[in-house]
């Protein structure tokens, strides 16, 4: 059986390395894409200007991507090391597009980004070119599969449970594939890459600019960042309006937790703009509320509502009911698979199993379950409402903060001004954060709001993880936070160092003469 | 007879563009929002570099035309 | 035979092809790795020779991605029960690994000696302790894995960490090493020359003997080991869990394939003549030769190992019964056949466009060209 502390190690472990890979990733989508629009002027108007903003971002960009495709080796490992029961239980289904990522998209990437690094010399400016946006399309690409078997966990379409193999085997590849969840996410992700990464063009840029260094680079930097910003941050906010859509529809208890909403209220609903959630009281203290606000968001309709905390429980409790039988089900045909009557039973109560998996934790024999430990199990289906609620809001309010900056930074840029505005240039530096931060809420917001399940409904988080000892996750922890921390410090002063070096010559380059004094005899 | 194959390749392109854009608009509307805004995003930054280079230009320009009497 | 079955050996042969791909591209780089302390005394020798994987290693690295994807997709209680089960040789494989794509971008943008003397120590371990950990991992398949499953096929591994680091273990780790040494020796004496040629050269010799010994004594071995033979099952290509066979457990059984089948001696044949011929190929100095050699002698292992285990991918020592085969880990037919298809579509291209990358990339790796070019490693 599952020792639970591991189970929340594994948790914390696997966030843990998550976010620290979400700190590159979205960077590596975005300044590709911008690596390879500037490229394309490059290209197009033959000036050695843009050829000089490719290669000093695309130094940065390395930097940078190196440490994002280390730290997903580790996502990789993790499914299998730390959630095996996750693993054989959804594989079937799961296992499919992160192969499918590595065929079509990661080989592409790090194939390419090998000659797009190494290879100025070698190819022709149009050949180059194409290999720079093979890059972007592979980083991205890379993301959509990902996000394609996210969007599994979240709302499981495409699949069936098979009582002959016990597990959950692929109906449909298309539907997986094109997944309203999937779809929302993947552009919202994408796009919300391209927003880091104009951030960080624009930030850096202003650096330059306010010490007057590089600024033909830094300006024209700066414009095509502040463009290519603006339109990113309109797209952003759009799809998380969807994604918000979708979810409503889909996974209605993180939708509950992300509005804090604890009692099913009469359409138009008003929104929490502030509260303070309880989870122990089932209350909120202090909320500020904006009128008609949340039927209009969620459901695009002054008429439409949501079920609040309360009703969902309820519907729980039900549905834990029925999936007893499913779990019982289950057991004798996995000690007999022809077992007729048995399967029957199954087929009866299955869109409930997980359900049934819910209470298995409090009740490891679900026929002698207790009503206080159904009880117990329907509460858990409620995510923690107090850190859903407040990523999400950081996470938007970030995101309006950006809309608004790169408004103001498109104006300026585009009278032609913005080297001139020394009090939005600093800002532009202090911005730099900004879109990191409101990525890692919009994780936390995704992951914790689908909690108590990793696949929503179908299998409960605390089944998934492998059973492994206290020791080994502490070892393991332990081993990640020590590394990690080296690497991040590292990378944050090769960073830093080649930043201030600025473009023209490599940070360390010509200075290892010294290192090599003379030729072997 | 170079024009001519460099046609038919654009047409062939062309062609299975809108064929992918008949089968993803239908089922995966987003996927195709994101083809089209993206390269939107591309080009209207490109654009917006070539501008500065323009206005670079005409300033340049206006400069020295108002430097001489 | 159905379908599904034909699938199953299908993926089974996939996988084979992946793991070749895997052991020489990856094991290429990581032989670099392991010997560019040796091959390279000055540091311009090891960026010299750095940079011949240098546009090529993350690429490379795809193909041990898409190895472990492959697993999670094709066999999935495969990649969970190994994955967990393996637990801390997993952790240290994949931290010895992370610190690879650092220490090649990260290396030279530091003049400090103290900094890239750190960093050589880190392409050490990162190119020696995986092929270590993927040598063994295929000695510990020979022995069986003290797991079993629960009710529901959660599974539950009772052995400790230092039980997968036996004698038989480490033999196959070692024979991993050589083979991604010699590998990583004939590139650098295909893409660099004068001393670092000369040591690679002198490397390679040595290694392939090595591997030769090692390979033998490994053969030699196996005949002592207990294999495993499933003795009833539910029909090959019907769905099933591994909770429904029953296993023998005998001396000497991992040659019944061998023995049943003669033509299969022709593939550790295929190892055999691989290292030999690697070995007469870098002593006369024909790198490319050697390359392709040693990327035989690696289909000749690897298949070696494949065709003793089949049917089993990964047998239990702890409850025989419960051992891990095509027939019972794999994915349902569906997901096989879509995987199939873009296998089919997508792997042709991969080595369409890696091929392409490395005609881009020819040529000799030399001192001044990596001393004056910014963006070298």
């Amino acid at each position: 059986m599952h020792d639970l502390n591991v189970v929340d190690l594994s948790r914390l472990q696997f966030a843990l390395t998550a976010l620290y890979h979400y700190l590159f990733v979205p960077l590596t989508l975005g300044l590709s894409m911008l690596l390879a629009a500037m490229e394309t002027v490059y290209v197009v108007t033959r000036k050695p200007i843009y050829r000089q903003m490719t290669q000093f971002w695309g130094k940065l960009f390395l930097i940078n991507f190196a440490l994002g495709v280390a730290t997903g080796l580790t996502m990789e490992f993790e499914f299998g090391t730390n959630w095996s029961f996750y693993s054989s239980f959804v594989g079937d289904i799961f296992g499919a597009p992160l192969a499918i990522e590595g065929l079509m998209a990661f080989f592409m990437e790090s194939t390419f980004v090998g000659l797009m690094a190494f290879g100025w010399e070698r190819l022709r400016p149009g050949q180059h070119l194409a290999v720079t946006y093979l890059v972007a399309l592979g980083s991205n690409l890379s993301a959509l599969w990902i996000l394609v078997a996210n969007a599994f966990m979240q709302s499981p379409v495409g699949a069936h449970f098979n009582p002959a193999t016990m597990r959950m085997e692929l109906s449909s590849l298309p539907a997986l594939i094109f997944n309203h969840d999937a779809q929302a996410k993947f552009v919202h992700t994408s796009i919300a890459g391209f927003v880091t990464a104009a951030i960080f063009v624009t930030g850096v840029s202003a650096f330059y600019l306010l010490r007057k260094r590089h600024v033909d680079l830094a300006r024209r930097s700066f414009r095509m960042a502040a463009l290519f910003g603006v339109l990113a941050t309109i797209g952003v906010i759009t799809l998380g309006d969807a994604l918000g859509f979708v979810g409503a529809q889909a996974q209605p208890t993180k939708l509950a937790a992300m509005e804090a909403l604890w009692t099913t209220e009469k359409a138009p609903m008003p929104f929490n703009l502030v509260a303070f959630p309880s989870q122990s009281e089932q209350t909120n203290h202090g909320t500020l509320q904006v009128p008609y606000a949340l039927s209009l968001l969620v459901t695009h309709s002054l008429d439409g509502s949501v079920p609040g905390v309360d009703q969902l429980e309820k519907d729980a409790v039900r549905r834990i009911h029925d999936g007893i039988p499913a779990v019982t089900a289950l057991k004798t045909l996995s000690a007999n698979p022809s077992d007729a009557t048995a399967l029957q039973q199954f087929k009866a109560h299955e869109k409930d199993l997980g359900y049934g998996f819910l209470l298995e934790r409090y009740a490891p024999d679900v026929t002698q379950a207790t009503p206080a430990q159904v009880n117990q199990a329907a509460r858990d289906t409620i995510p923690a409402v107090a850190p859903v609620f407040w990523s999400f809001r950081v996470m938007v309010a970030m995101g309006l903060a950006m809309l608004a900056f790169f408004v103001m930074a498109v104006i300026y840029t585009m009278r032609n001004n913005v080297q001139d505005k020394r009090w939005f240039l600093k800002l532009a530096v202090w911005m730099i954060p900004v879109p990191f931060l409101a990525n890692e809420a919009g994780w936390l917001v995704a992951e914790l709001g689908r909690q108590p399940w990793t696949v929503y409904e179908m299998l409960p988080t605390w089944m998934s993880a492998s059973t492994h000892s206290l020791g080994y996750m502490i070892f393991s922890i332990t081993g990640f936070v020590l590394l990690y921390t080296v690497f991040i410090v590292v990378e944050m002063y090769l960073m830093v160092r080649a930043i201030r070096t600025g473009p023209g010559t490599s940070p360390g380059f010509g200075e290892d003469a010294r290192l090599n004094p003379a030729p072997e005899a | 007879m170079k024009t001519f194959l460099l046609f038919l390749l654009y047409m062939v392109l062309a062609v299975l563009v809108i064929l992918m854009a008949i089968l993803l608009g239908n089922s995966g509307a987003w996927y195709f929002a994101w083809l089209v805004g993206t390269t939107m995003i591309v080009l209207i930054a490109a654009a917006g570099a070539s501008l500065l280079d323009t206005q670079d230009e005409h300033a340049a320009q206006g400069a020295t035309h108002g430097d001489s009497p | 035979m159905d379908l599904y079955a034909a699938l199953q050996i299908t993926w089974w042969l996939l996988l084979g092809v992946l793991l070749i791909g895997l052991a020489t591209m990856v094991g290429m780089d990581m032989g670099v790795g392991t010997i560019l302390r040796y091959v390279g005394r000055t540091d311009l020798q090891r960026r010299v020779a750095l940079n011949t994987i240098g546009p090529h290693w993350d690429g490379n690295q795809v193909w041990f991605v898409l190895g472990g994807g492959a697993v999670f997709a094709a066999f999935p209680l495969i990649y969970a029960t190994a994955f967990s089960g393996f637990y801390v040789v997993m952790l240290l494989l994949l931290w010895s690994m992370i610190m690879r794509p650092l220490g090649f971008e990260y290396r030279s943008k530091m003049s400090s000696r103290a900094w890239r003397e750190t960093w050589d120590w880190a392409l050490f371990v990162s190119g020696f302790v995986p092929m270590v950990v993927f040598g063994a991992a295929f000695g510990n398949l020979f022995l069986g894995a003290p797991f079993h499953f629960e009710w529901n096929l959660t599974s539950v591994y009772t052995g400790s960490f230092l039980s997968l680091l036996n004698p038989f273990a480490i033999l196959c780790g070692l024979l991993s090493v050589s083979l991604s040494a010699f590998m990583g020796a004939s590139m650098l004496m295909l893409r660099a020359e004068g001393a670092i040629h000369q040591r690679a050269r002198t490397l390679a010799r040595g290694a392939s003997i090595l591997a030769v010994v090692l390979f033998a004594i490994g053969g030699v071995w196996v005949r002592s080991l207990r294999g495993f033979v499933l003795t009833a099952a539910p029909a090959p290509g019907t769905a099933q869990t591994p909770l429904q066979q029953s296993v023998d457990v005998a001396s000497g059984a991992w040659l019944h394939n061998f023995i049943g089948h003669p033509l299969l001696w022709l593939v550790p044949v295929l190892g055999f003549a691989g290292m030999l011929g690697g070995h007469l190929a870098a002593t006369r100095g024909r790198s490319l030769w050697a390359w392709w050699l040693g990327a035989t002698a690696w289909a000749g292992v690897i298949g070696t190992a494949g065709v003793a285990l089949f049917p089993f991918l990964l047998p239990s020592s702890a409850v025989p019964a419960q051992s891990l085969t095509v027939w019972n880990a794999s994915s349902s037919q569906m997901t096989l056949s879509w995987m199939l298809g873009f296998a089919l579509v997508f792997v042709p291209l991969i080595i369409w466009y890696t091929s392409w990358a490395f005609y881009v990339m020819r040529g000799t790796v030399r001192g001044e060209h990596v001393a004056s070019d910014e963006h070298a490693y």
